[in-house]
């Protein structure tokens, strides 16, 4: 990717004070929705964006399809050179934030550049989480954490293109044929689909007594793990790492809680990911575990606004604020921050979880909240079980509305669902419907269906 | 901002339900549409096994319709889109999936409210939606439906001829 | 049970090659003719049950499938034909009255098919309708026995007509206003669905004519075609009230009908639901009987009571006319409704539909349509009462020849019923009796009545109404006549053809060939 650093000096678009009109932080979903938005609303403005990546332009999720193959680093990118050209985007590549000044309205980054901004947007995702393990061999501190788990040979982490490249090359170099990935969530079972399809075994170790306890049930997961042990793999449940071995600088394998010592030559870390939000000074930000923003994603300081996984913004089925690190949001939290930093008015609207993956062929989908004890005060369960053909369909009622749904197997129309919930149907009219496995539009309480049909939903 | 994909201007499929007669002629003319040849024996009999309808008819009784993208201006599924595969095309409105970038990660399906993509399994995984019969002058399913249930017009044509309410009152005076 | 003896009509050929399984046949037919295997993948067409709508046929997309009527049901006999010995096997299984529905389809002679129009050539010239005016407005309702005019003239210029100021004495009475001399003839809502209704309202309103309620009431979804409705009284009076009446421009008091002259009509209760039962103000579920005769109407003056009572309950501001039957007094008939104070007479011939009759009566009782105007016009003419009634004739006008002859032969206008129906999808399958109309027409069931979308039902009858008239006008012109008035009985322009004597009398022309 080339460098952009000569552009500033024949950017016309830039004004003697030097002052940038609209400043991002982050390159991914959220920072270009909002690029995009006020480009739509300004049209002369300067837009630049600063981002810590060495690559003009991929997508974050495509990663491990990256990994397995499915895609090169020709096609992992999500826009194309052409946007950022048509948008007029000034891109710093390899330039991380360091420091914000919220009141003075600049910034400073790590190579000691100063950015002075009118408008600036937080998008600067997650950060993995690597937990703190003992580690034997070390020769400094005797534990591997954040801030060194990548001196180790072997030990990754998997958010970014430049893990998966180095996930890749390592593989290719050392000849891996075996992985363990710590953590069963939805990137380590994402890490261990691509890993399955190129025909490398994989151990995965989860804390709690199933994987994907997040976002799945118990059934859900079940579905999953069977599917996941008959590929040869093997799942170590209620169980974590608690030492690593090294031996010259590489991981050489690892000791269970339980006890199981385990040979190991590359070992991913997926525990799960914070909202990178390092270089925000405390007080400085409203600020729970990431950045707390209003409908309009407003931070708590003037002129600044921030959207995407960095944010708690409004979480429509609890009614408060939350982290939900999804790309749909991100991208419209981006293009509602991008409308209002632009001068517009726009709502975000809310929004709640939702995940689709596809693990092993296996397709599934979640949404909102799946995990509730069944028949609680309060919630309704809907279920589905076809054992034969794996074929599962939850729906979680509360107050006649849909707060949740899990789809394995069978997604066909997932979106009506989610529509479900966003709209806050009452749906206490189509219960017997709900959760059958060809549920569609024409089961739909009828106003709504008719809305969907004939209606406003077509209106643009 | 509703109008800045020119929205108003493109025309679209309006569905008028009280006269779909669940024939789904609709879904055969949009398989025979996508398929190789586009003849219709020839596809049915030879090329179908990867053809899948995309426009869908639903039926309870006598209710039924047929529904087909609709072509959102603020489409959920560009906005869920991870590969940038799903785009609106800003000069026709049209949202289309580019098979060559879709990876198959569904989250398209997991948005849209209507229902309308479904997976296609039979090569490469992809989503599989209406594109509006882009080199048509007339979407197939619209063409080919013998009750005029689905009606291809700009919004403006649609609120001078508004559909979905009863036909025969406009005389009413 | 005893084996049926009656024998498929049908024969459903279904080309394999060109079958795609795509099953739109089995979801399209009501009769559950085909049906889909799906073990073999094939589709199976049962003739049996198969009533020749050719519904199917018109929707496969591959054309794959041909319904051939069977003409080797029996071994051929020309006096014991298929159609007698069905009957005999159908009664014979079910000991009833045989139904059927739509007009005859025996071989009774079509006098306009002996009937020749007639063109200009030298002595007059023919007129170009595309570039000089052509008159076809017609007006229906009782004329004046002679004009008064009051005249002002201005006494200074006594020589010139301009200063003169001219005032139609003589009070008119009330007229329908016809664009065109065609009507859409008496359907009711019951035997056909809402949607046909609204598609000829529709286009009657449009086109600047009229559609006839039929004894079914008026649903409240056509009100707004009040100014384009002829409201019907029958024998039942089925959803009439003093609203009723006065929604119509018209109101046409149903005696009989040619389809089933002397017979009256049976909607079975089942059949009464909803909106039919409140379109026809009677409870829901109860059988809506027609008697045969208007039980306060047993002679002429009774007839004229419930006329000028019609009147009276509409101001006298609307035209009050009587249907009847051809039949063979009908223009001693015709001269006495006439006498009655009808200031329209429908009358309805041997060949017109119906949704519902006995297969005996539709066959065999009545006179063909065109006789019955001839005679009916002579009649009037030669009494001097033609002036205080129009003359709308009705049963079996196919195309606009058919029109033109009727209003040279002495009608003011005709009623289409079934050409109206075909405009829209009928096929004539004559099953209209049954409920289960593929083409959506004669049912009530909402799967079947969705399938005429009255949007293009109105188009269509636009367009017929649009075609017909041009071809009238077409017509006009080459007989060098430019107002349809002109043509009013206008006999010397009509010529017989392969027709003997007595049918010439009757019908009042000469045989081709015939001069001055």
């Amino acid at each position: 990717m080339k460098s952009k650093n000569d552009n500033r000096k024949n950017n016309k678009m830039f004004k003697d004070n030097e002052t940038i009109d609209y400043l991002i932080i982050g390159n991914s979903a959220a920072g270009l929705a909002a690029a995009e938005s006020i480009r739509e609303l300004d049209k002369s403005g300067e837009i630049m964006i600063l981002t810590g990546e060495n690559y003009l332009n991929y997508s974050k999720p495509m990663i491990t399809y990256f990994l397995s193959g499915t895609v090169n680093l020709d096609m992992i990118h999500f826009k194309d050179d052409k946007f950022y050209k048509d948008n007029r985007l000034d891109v710093r590549l390899n330039t991380r934030v360091k420091s914000i000044d919220t009141d003075k309205m600049f910034l400073i980054t790590d190579d000691g550049n100063r950015y002075e901004f009118r408008k600036l947007l937080i998008a600067s995702g997650g950060r993995p989480i690597v937990p703190k393990i003992k580690a034997i061999g070390t020769k400094s501190s005797g534990f591997i954490d954040g801030t060194n788990y990548d001196k180790t040979e072997g030990i990754f982490t998997l958010t970014n293109l430049e893990d998966a490249v180095r996930v890749k090359n390592y593989i290719e170099k050392n000849g891996i044929k075996n992985i363990s990935i710590l953590g069963g969530g939805l990137i380590g079972l994402k890490a261990a689909e691509a890993f399955l399809e190129k025909g490398i075994d994989v151990n995965i170790i989860e804390l709690a007594d199933r994987i994907l306890a997040a976002t799945f049930d118990r059934e859900a997961s079940g579905i999953i793990e069977k599917k996941l042990k008959s590929t040869g793999s093997n799942i170590y449940m209620n169980n974590t790492i608690e030492e690593i071995h090294i031996g010259s600088g590489k991981i050489t394998g690892y000791k269970l809680k339980d006890g199981e010592k385990m040979e190991c030559r590359l070992l991913v870390i997926a525990v799960g990911v914070n909202p990178d939000t390092g270089f925000i000074s405390s007080g400085s930000l409203d600020m729970a575990r990431g950045i707390i923003v209003d409908d309009h994603m407003r931070t708590s300081a003037k002129n600044i606004y921030a959207a995407g996984d960095v944010v708690e913004g409004p979480d429509m089925i609890s009614g408060g604020k939350r982290n939900i690190a999804i790309w749909p949001l991100a991208v419209r939290q981006g293009t509602a921050a991008g409308l209002n930093m632009a001068g517009g008015n726009k709502k975000y609207g809310g929004g709640f979880f939702m995940n689709s993956v596809e693990l092993l062929g296996i397709p599934s989908i979640s949404m909102g909240i799946t995990n509730v004890a069944e028949e609680k005060e309060g919630f309704e369960v809907l279920k589905y079980l076809n054992t034969n053909q794996d074929m599962y369909r939850k729906v979680i009622i509360k107050n006649n509305r849909i707060i949740g749904v899990i789809l394995v197997n069978n997604i066909e129309r997932a979106g009506i669902y989610s529509g479900l919930i966003r709209n806050e149907i009452d749906i206490s009219s189509v219960k017997e419907n709900i959760s059958r496995e060809d549920f569609g539009i024409i089961h739909l309480p009828a106003d709504y269906k008719k809305h969907l049909v004939v209606g406003e939903g077509i209106e643009v | 901002m509703r109008e800045r994909h020119g929205d108003c201007k493109m025309k679209k499929i309006y569905i008028q339900e009280e006269y779909c007669i669940g024939c789904r002629l609709c879904e055969i003319y949009c398989q025979v549409k996508h398929s190789k040849s586009k003849k219709i024996i020839k596809a049915f009999k030879e090329e179908m096994i990867d053809i899948l309808p995309r426009v869908l008819v639903e039926e309870i009784g006598y209710n039924s319709f047929a529904i087909q993208c609709r072509h959102c201006s603020d489409a959920p599924c560009v906005e869920a889109c991870i590969s940038g595969a799903m785009q609106k095309n800003k000069n026709t409105g049209v949202v289309t999936c580019d098979e060559d970038k879709c990876v198959g990660c569904w989250s398209c399906i997991m948005v849209c409210p209507y229902g309308v993509i479904r997976r296609n399994l039979s090569g490469k995984k992809i989503a599989s939606k209406c594109d509006l019969c882009i080199d048509e002058e007339i979407p197939v399913c619209v063409q080919n439906c013998p009750n005029e249930a689905l009606k291809f017009m700009d919004k403006d044509a649609k609120e001078k001829n508004p559909v979905g309410t009863k036909t025969g009152r406009k005389n009413e005076k | 049970m005893a084996l049926e003896l009656k024998q498929s009509e049908f024969e459903i050929e279904r080309d394999k090659n060109k079958c795609i399984s795509c099953e739109v046949c089995v979801r399209q037919c009501s009769n559950d003719v085909h049906e889909y295997d799906s073990d073999q993948d094939t589709l199976y067409s049962d003739n049996s049950k198969c009533v020749g709508c050719r519904r199917c046929e018109t929707l496969c997309p591959t054309g794959a499938l041909k319904i051939r009527n069977r003409e080797d049901q029996f071994k051929t006999n020309y006096n014991w034909t298929s159609s007698h010995l069905s009957n005999i096997y159908r009664q014979a299984d079910s000991g009833g009255v045989l139904l059927t529905g739509m007009g005859s389809d025996r071989a009774h002679t079509v006098y306009w098919d002996h009937i020749l129009f007639n063109a200009a050539q030298v002595t007059n010239p023919s007129i170009d309708p595309l570039r000089e005016p052509m008159e076809i407005r017609t007006f229906i309702g009782r004329k004046p026995e002679r004009l008064d005019f009051e005249i002002n003239r201005n006494k200074d210029s006594k020589e010139s007509l301009k200063d003169t100021n001219i005032k139609l004495k003589t009070k008119v009475p009330p007229q329908l206003d016809l664009s065109t001399p065609i009507m859409f003839s008496a359907m009711s809502y019951g035997s056909v669905s809402l949607n046909v209704c609204k598609s000829l309202a529709a286009a009657a309103s449009e086109f600047g004519t009229y559609y006839n309620t039929g004894e079914g009431g008026l649903h409240k979804d056509l009100y707004g075609y009040a100014k384009n409705t002829i409201v019907q009284v029958a024998s039942g009076r089925y959803g009439v009230d003093v609203d009723y009446l006065n929604k119509g421009a018209a109101v046409e008091i149903k005696i009989g009908q040619g389809a089933k002259p002397g017979i009256g009509g049976h909607l079975p209760g089942e059949k009464v639901t909803g909106d039919i039962s409140n379109t026809r103000m009677i409870p829901e579920g109860t059988d809506a009987i027609s008697p045969a005769p208007h039980h306060d109407i047993y002679s002429i003056e009774d007839l004229a009571q419930l006329i000028y009572a019609l009147k009276e309950a509409t101001n006298w501001l609307k035209p009050v006319g009587v249907k009847v039957s051809a039949v063979h007094n009908i223009a001693p008939i015709a001269s006495g409704i006439v006498r009655a104070g009808a200031d329209f007479v429908t009358i309805d011939g041997l060949r017109g539909g119906t949704g519902a009759a006995p297969q005996i009566i539709r066959d065999n009782v009545g006179i063909p349509i065109e006789l019955a105007i001839a005679s009916v016009d002579e009649r009037l003419r030669e009494e001097g009462i033609r002036y205080r009634s129009s003359i709308i004739a009705a049963g079996s006008i196919r195309s606009s020849a058919d029109v033109i002859k009727a209003i040279a032969l002495g009608a003011d206008a005709v009623y289409i019923g079934t050409a109206a129906l075909v405009a829209i999808g009928c096929h004539l399958c004559q099953k209209c009796y049954t409920g289960k109309c593929n083409w959506g027409i004669a049912t009530q069931d909402p799967y079947l009545t969705k399938r005429l979308n009255p949007e293009i039902g109105t188009r269509k009858l636009l367009n017929l109404l649009r075609g017909w008239s041009l071809e009238i006008k077409e017509m006009l012109g080459g007989a060098g006549i430019n107002a349809i008035e002109s043509l009013k009985s206008n006999r010397e322009h009509l010529r017989g053809i392969n027709l003997n004597d007595r049918e010439l009398a009757v019908l009042g022309i000469k045989h081709a060939g015939e001069a001055w």
